[in-house]
């Protein structure tokens, strides 16, 4: 009964001012126990802002980031999950499946987060997941029309992950469920 | 399921049947006793064993769909045919009907459930923190919080559940036993493929399978309790396997039931949860809440049975809930120990939980009930065990750190006989409260009564305290002599002759009135002297008793003769005097000669001059003792020390004191030596001390009795029962003291080392002890 948060490509103050509030209403400290963020916050206020929501807070470095001291890429393990992150402009072509299926077969997990295109996409790929929660302020994106705001909240409970899309459309906070179930992967004998 | 704590004696070896005579159904089984005292089970005494079972049956079903639904997986798929709302179900629905804000609701409740559950009970912990006692324990818990949003949660809630599990679990024990003895009447033989039925008895069960009659004598041999036991736990009883009572598998239900039915008062007067609000309750008439309104019950009740007790509290500014509230909300479970707290719940479910106001017009909706009453009486009588060290204490600070660290090796029958009396006392108090203008109980008493009084004497009449209605039964008896005694004249005897004086009462309630003082005195050391009992079986336990116990009962014997009126004669007298010879050999020769006198006087009621004469040097004597026991009881603290020689004054008054003290003195003193001589730990310092002593005992004696007009050396002058007088007074004061001596005493010890404590304190003790004993067969036998 884990939730996770993963957000990114916010661009403040860049592009946007500031997260939408029906986003923010529902945004509420204690409830989420990991915030997966794919990068391009793009200041030091949204990582505070994001490290109050939960202290556990993992950020891969996105090409207008301006810390730059954020990792390229990230893994955790989460129960019974590897997540891995990345923000996603270092894999070429941009948001193609094989290239990130590459990447999740390199870093080895299970669940892979990426961002960079400004588009929600959930892929079940090869025995993984491949998750892009698009941009969480809707921000202006070279490569996207028409970017709605969204997220993702993954509830990670055993073997089985519950992936919850927030999207704002229209001003009206769209909720929908992707249900994965990873088969016991037989342990490799030492 | 994991043993039971160590050391922790079943329920059959103290099935506590205590109203004598009155056979308890299933008093060997605490859980079925409770439940049916809680008006979950029926009660009334013919309730068959398969109506019990399918009362048992339902309050599981109903505990058990109850669970299925608040506690809740919101992974559960819901009922399949409906696809969840997914605005509303996902995690960070603000909607608070979405089942993910009811999950998360639960968790925060659940949080502040375990942080109390972690902490129950660290010294039993072998069975209240074993994994599944706690998961039962928290979703018990949880289910009875989420059910009762209003009240919510509450710290202390989990001490009410921990001993009705406790209970349910020590019946499982029990039942183990049984059927470790009885082995061949739990044989399961319902599937039995062979037709030989071995016994008649075997015959009569299958018979009752067969034809589902209730016919149930194929356990006509064994006595009716473990036959209660067999038929309680039969899986082919009514309702089959979930009827079975005694059963583990349910215990999660079961204390449920208790809890669900201890907090909701099952529509009577005391219901727990009450306790927990903090909001005043609808229809109470004092706007506080519950809690508040039941400590200040239970400040009333002391009032009308301790008043001088009440008083002090009060003046320090103890207020009633600084303490009370701990003791109501979790009903005692903190200040004893887990078995005695089973003793004291048994008493206090045994009272039934009715109201018995037949009107509105009761002051405390709390008394209404005698559950209720027994509550508060539990609260006044824990207060009057501790009532000395509570006097002695000057701030409220100490009385409290008093109050809250309640001392742990106490006798809890004993606090449970006076609960039950001032349980009474409460019931009637509450009774009387509405009728203004009824009889006055005791008019006499109205009348003169003039020492501390309960605050609220003025509008109500109210039943006297305890003390004072011993002395009023005895007054009447009394009040039929007035005329003889008035002529002044010692004749008739030396209590007979007392006359009143008006002088502000000490701490007790003493009436004013004429011959009654030493009556009163008498009742109030009645008391007085059980109370003493009691410490000095503390003390006992807690030292080794080095005295002479012997000698002390000869001494109490010799004291009861020598008291009786019946048989006066020096032939008691010297039967004393030989038991107190070999104890005297200190003793100054003025004080043989005192007894001689002695001899020639009390009984035969003869000159006050000697009557005088030995009043005066008993009160001498025995205050001497008692101070020099103080003294050497806090020559750590120092502090009575010091206070005794502020107020030494007034030259020494020789007169005027009764015959029977000075005996008493010579016995303290003689057994007091005595005790010094078999320890030899204070011997040689104490000598002197005690004759230095006697002088500072004795004028502090003196001037701490100087409101009154002491006629002083004209002994002659005044009635030898106003020295009686007098001394009744000094002897209460004299009693006061030696009893505070002891309480700072019995205090001082776990902050001391043991040795430095042991001699002295020990000693100081059990001497003032002993006197306290003397003087109050003195005054029972006046």
């Amino acid at each position: 009964m884990v939730l996770v948060l993963a957000l990114g490509d916010l661009h403040i103050p860049h592009r946007a001012p500031d997260l939408p509030a029906k986003f923010m209403s529902m945004l509420v400290p204690g409830k989420i126990q990991h915030i997966l963020c794919t990068g391009n916050l793009c200041i030091k206020e949204i990582y505070d802002y994001l490290k109050g929501l939960c202290p556990d807070l993992h950020v891969t470095r996105g090409e207008y980031d301006e810390d730059v001291h954020y990792p390229e890429t990230k893994t955790l393990t989460i129960g019974q999950f590897k997540l891995g992150l990345c923000h996603g402009h270092q894999v070429i072509p941009w948001g193609d499946l094989d290239s990130l299926a590459m990447l999740q077969r390199q870093l080895d997990v299970d669940i892979l987060v990426t961002g960079h295109t400004h588009q929600f996409k959930a892929y079940k790929h090869e025995g993984g997941v491949v998750i892009n929660p698009g941009s969480a302020t809707g921000a202006f994106s070279s490569i996207t029309y028409d970017v709605n705001p969204s997220f993702v909240l993954m509830d990670i409970d055993g073997l089985r992950v519950v992936v919850y899309v927030y999207e704002l459309v229209d001003g009206e906070v769209k909720v929908d469920k992707i249900d994965f179930k990873k088969t016991a992967a037989p342990q490799p004998a030492p | 399921m994991p043993a039971a704590p160590t050391g922790v004696p079943l329920p059959g070896s103290f099935s506590p049947d205590r109203i004598s005579g009155r056979w308890l159904r299933f008093s060997n089984l605490r859980g079925v006793r409770w439940r049916i005292n809680l008006r979950i089970f029926p009660s009334s005494s013919s309730a068959s064993i398969d109506e019990i079972r399918r009362v048992a049956a339902n309050a599981r079903r109903s505990y058990a769909s109850l669970r299925r639904q608040l506690l809740i997986d919101p992974h559960a798929p819901k009922d399949g045919n409906r696809s969840p709302d997914l605005a509303m179900d996902n995690p960070l629905s603000q909607n608070p009907e979405s089942t993910w804000g009811r999950f998360f609701r639960n968790a925060e409740l659940e949080k502040a459930v375990d942080q109390d559950l972690s902490r129950l009970y660290p010294q039993d912990d072998h069975y209240f923190h074993t994994y599944a006692c706690q998961a039962m324990l928290r979703r018990i818990l949880l289910v009875w919080c989420i059910r009762h949003p209003e009240c919510g949660y509450r710290q202390g809630m989990h001490e009410l559940l921990a001993p009705l599990i406790y209970v349910l679990h020590v019946d499982l024990n029990y039942l183990s036993q049984v059927r470790g003895l009885h082995e061949k009447y739990f044989n399961d033989e319902f599937d039995r493929s062979d037709c030989e039925v071995v016994s008649n008895r075997t015959l009569k069960k299958v018979k009752s399978w067969d034809c589902g009659s209730k016919f149930t004598n194929f356990v006509d041999d064994l006595d009716p309790d473990t036959r209660d036991v067999l038929l309680l736990s039969d899986p082919y009883g009514a309702e089959g396997e979930l009827g079975i009572v005694l059963s583990e598998k349910f215990m999660e239900h079961d204390a449920y039931c208790m809890f669900d039915g201890l907090m909701n008062g099952a529509d009577g007067v005391v219901a727990m949860n009450q306790f927990f609000y903090t909001i005043p309750s609808i229809g109470s008439s004092t706007g506080v809440p519950p809690v508040i309104e039941a400590s200040s019950a239970i400040y009333h009740l002391l009032s009308i049975v301790d008043a001088s007790l009440h008083s002090h509290l009060v003046e320090l500014g103890v207020e009633p809930q600084y303490f009370a509230l701990r003791w109501l909300r979790v009903l005692f479970g903190r200040e004893f120990s887990l078995i005695d707290l089973l003793v004291i719940w048994d008493e206090m479910f045994l009272s039934l939980n009715d109201s018995c106001a037949a009107n509105d017009e009761y002051e405390y909706r709390i008394m209404c009930s005698p559950r209720g009453a027994f509550i508060l009486a539990m609260a006044v009588s824990m207060l009057l065990h501790v009532r000395s060290s509570l006097l002695a204490t000057e701030n409220a600070t100490s009385c409290l750190k008093r109050l809250l660290n309640y001392p742990k090796k106490v006798s809890v029958e004993k606090i449970i006989e006076k609960a039950r009396s001032c349980q009474i006392l409460a019931l009637e108090a509450n009774m009387l409260g509405s009728s203004q203008t009824g009889l006055m109980m005791n008019s006499s008493s109205a009348v003169s009564r003039t020492g501390s009084q309960s605050p609220k004497s003025p509008i109500r009449i109210m039943p006297d305290s305890y003390w004072e209605e011993k002395w009023r039964v005895l007054h009447r008896e009394k009040v039929i002599q007035d005329g003889d005694l008035n002529n002044g004249g010692k004749g008739s005897g030396l209590f007979e002759t007392l006359r009143t004086e008006p002088y502000p009462s000490p701490s007790k309630n003493i009436n004013k009135k004429k011959e009654a003082h030493s009556i009163a005195k008498h009742s109030l050391f009645d008391d007085l002297s059980q109370n003493v009992e009691s410490v000095s079986d503390e003390v006992r336990s807690i030292s080794t008793c080095q005295g002479s116990p012997s000698l002390d009962e000869n001494v109490r014997n010799c004291f009861s003769e020598f008291m009786g009126e019946e048989c006066p004669s020096a032939e008691n007298f010297s039967v004393l005097t030989i038991n107190t010879g070999p104890n005297n050999e200190g003793n100054d020769p003025e004080i043989e000669s005192e007894k001689s006198s002695l001899t020639s006087n009390s009984f035969i009621r003869e000159n006050e001059d000697d009557n005088g004469n030995i009043d005066e040097e008993c009160n001498k004597a025995y205050d001497p003792v008692s101070k020099k026991l103080e003294s050497c009881a806090n020559v750590e603290s120092g502090q009575h020390l010091d206070a005794e020689m502020k107020v030494v004054t007034e030259a020494k008054v020789r007169k005027s004191a009764s015959s029977r003290f000075q005996w008493l003195w010579r016995i303290g003193n003689g057994s007091f030596h005595e005790r010094k001589m078999e320890k030899g730990i204070i011997a040689g310092t104490q000598q002197p001390s005690i004759i230095g002593n006697e002088d500072v005992g004795h004028e502090k004696y003196v001037s701490s009795s100087s409101d009154y007009s002491w006629h002083g050396d004209s002994a002659k002058v005044e009635d030898g029962d106003k020295r009686m007088w007098g001394t009744l007074k000094k002897l209460g004061q004299s009693v006061l003291e030696n009893v505070q001596v002891i309480e700072s005493v019995l205090q001082q010890e776990p902050g001391k080392d043991g040795d430095i404590l042991g001699g002295d304190g020990q000693s100081a003790a059990m001497a003032a002890l002993k006197d306290l004993r003397k003087i109050s067969i003195i005054l029972s036998e006046m």
